[in-house]
């Protein structure tokens, strides 16, 4: 996998991690977490098309 | 009012001046290590933008540090002298061993330190610790994903211009704006901690009632301290932080600024105290992973989660033993 994307898959699940927690900010973690997930796929989309091409 | 309040109150804004002469790197590394502005006139740029944050923000943070962290009832002079010893010394022992470390997490945790030893963990506010010790962790990973988005979004917009010469002068002007926004931000957030520390000593001395809004002369004080900070010591570090994390153009710049800056005004606004170290250190490394993550250097980013780790639990132990010896002395 590539490296920029398990960075960012690590830090949607630390984001995700910390929505039980966040009490009263439950929404910032879960948007940040689902930022990194979207970050993730693009960069291994990105990584992808360049081992394709 | 007693020498004693005065005392811990200069004490307090020696803490916010130190802060100012340690961080004003991070609000103008990137202005000057892009050649924007000399050193000197990047200081004092992000000094007076600093100082003028008490005009743009409220005192959110302030109110935090003086009633979300321990309860008001065991505030006491000792308490927050305590806390504050514990946190400058943590400070000064991380910095003689080269560990990374953070003045607002180490003013959070002395302060908690000195409550707990004099009575008990029973005096901790859970919900303001578990709010602070989120964005710890969230505000490096928030500055980054802006830092990084902005860096995308720049080069979707800009990527037919041929030009470079031309966009880089535009970005190398776009800086003195993200410069002043991130100064705003850490002149908002890093302020108002030492005002919520003077807050909370003046409440448990019995000069204001519980749950007092910050005075003026407190706003006015600290802002002034951490201005003259970061005008008298900025510049003698900052040539270290430009190229620290990653190697930045005048957009890079604009970008990482730009991403710390949203960051430190969403959570001076929602009274969130965080590092600003950790969120221009987040911005930058946006910034370098927009690119490759093989661009950042991750050493620097892992000392962050250090900072996180040691922080708080090593203010906490000094300003411990520190409440012990004021008790004993006392």
């Amino acid at each position: 996998m590539d490296r920029r994307a398990a960075f960012f898959l690590v830090a949607a699940l630390v984001s995700a991690a910390l929505i039980p927690v966040s009490v009263g900010f439950g929404w910032v973690a879960a948007t940040v977490s689902v930022v990194y997930l979207v970050l993730a796929l693009g960069s291994w989309l990105d990584a992808r098309s360049h081992r394709r091409f | 009012m007693d020498f004693a309040v005065i005392f811990v109150i200069a004490v307090a804004l020696s803490f916010d001046y130190v802060n100012g002469f340690h961080d004003a790197a991070n609000s103008i590394a990137t202005v000057v290590s892009t050649r924007v502005l000399t050193p000197r006139i990047a200081v004092v740029w992000a000094a007076f933008f600093n100082f003028v944050a008490f005009l743009v923000f409220g005192t959110a943070v302030a109110s935090t540090i003086a009633n979300d962290v321990v309860v008001q009832s065991v505030l006491s002079i000792g308490v927050v002298f305590a806390g504050l010893i514990g946190a400058i010394a943590w400070d000064l022992i991380t910095f003689w061993l080269g560990l990374p470390t953070s003045s607002s997490h180490a003013l959070v945790g002395g302060i908690a330190g000195a409550a707990v030893a004099k009575a008990g963990f029973g005096v901790l506010i859970t919900e303001g610790l578990r709010k602070i010790g989120v964005f710890i962790v969230l505000s490096p990973l928030i500055g980054l994903a802006v830092g990084m988005l902005i860096t995308l979004a720049i080069y979707w917009v800009f990527h037919r211009n041929r030009n470079i010469e031309r966009l880089n002068r535009g970005f190398r002007r776009g800086q003195l704006v993200s410069a002043a926004a991130f100064s705003l931000g850490h002149g908002a957030n890093d302020a108002q901690k030492t005002m919520g520390v003077i807050l909370a000593l003046l409440i448990a001395s019995g000069h204001l009632a519980p749950g007092s809004s910050t005075p003026l002369w407190v706003v006015l004080c600290a802002h002034t301290a951490i201005a003259l900070g970061t005008l008298t010591g900025g510049w003698r570090i900052v040539k270290t932080m430009g190229s620290k994390i990653t190697r930045l153009q005048p957009v890079g710049g604009v970008a990482a600024e730009s991403g710390a800056a949203i960051t430190l005004f969403a959570t001076s606004i929602g009274g969130i105290p965080v590092s600003t170290t950790h969120t221009i250190t987040g911005g930058i490394v946006g910034v370098g992973a927009a690119r490759r993550l093989s661009a950042v250097r991750w050493g620097v980013a892992g000392r962050v989660v250090w900072a996180w780790v040691l922080t708080i639990p090593g203010a906490f132990a000094v300003a411990w033993l520190t409440m012990q010896a004021v008790d004993l002395l006392s």
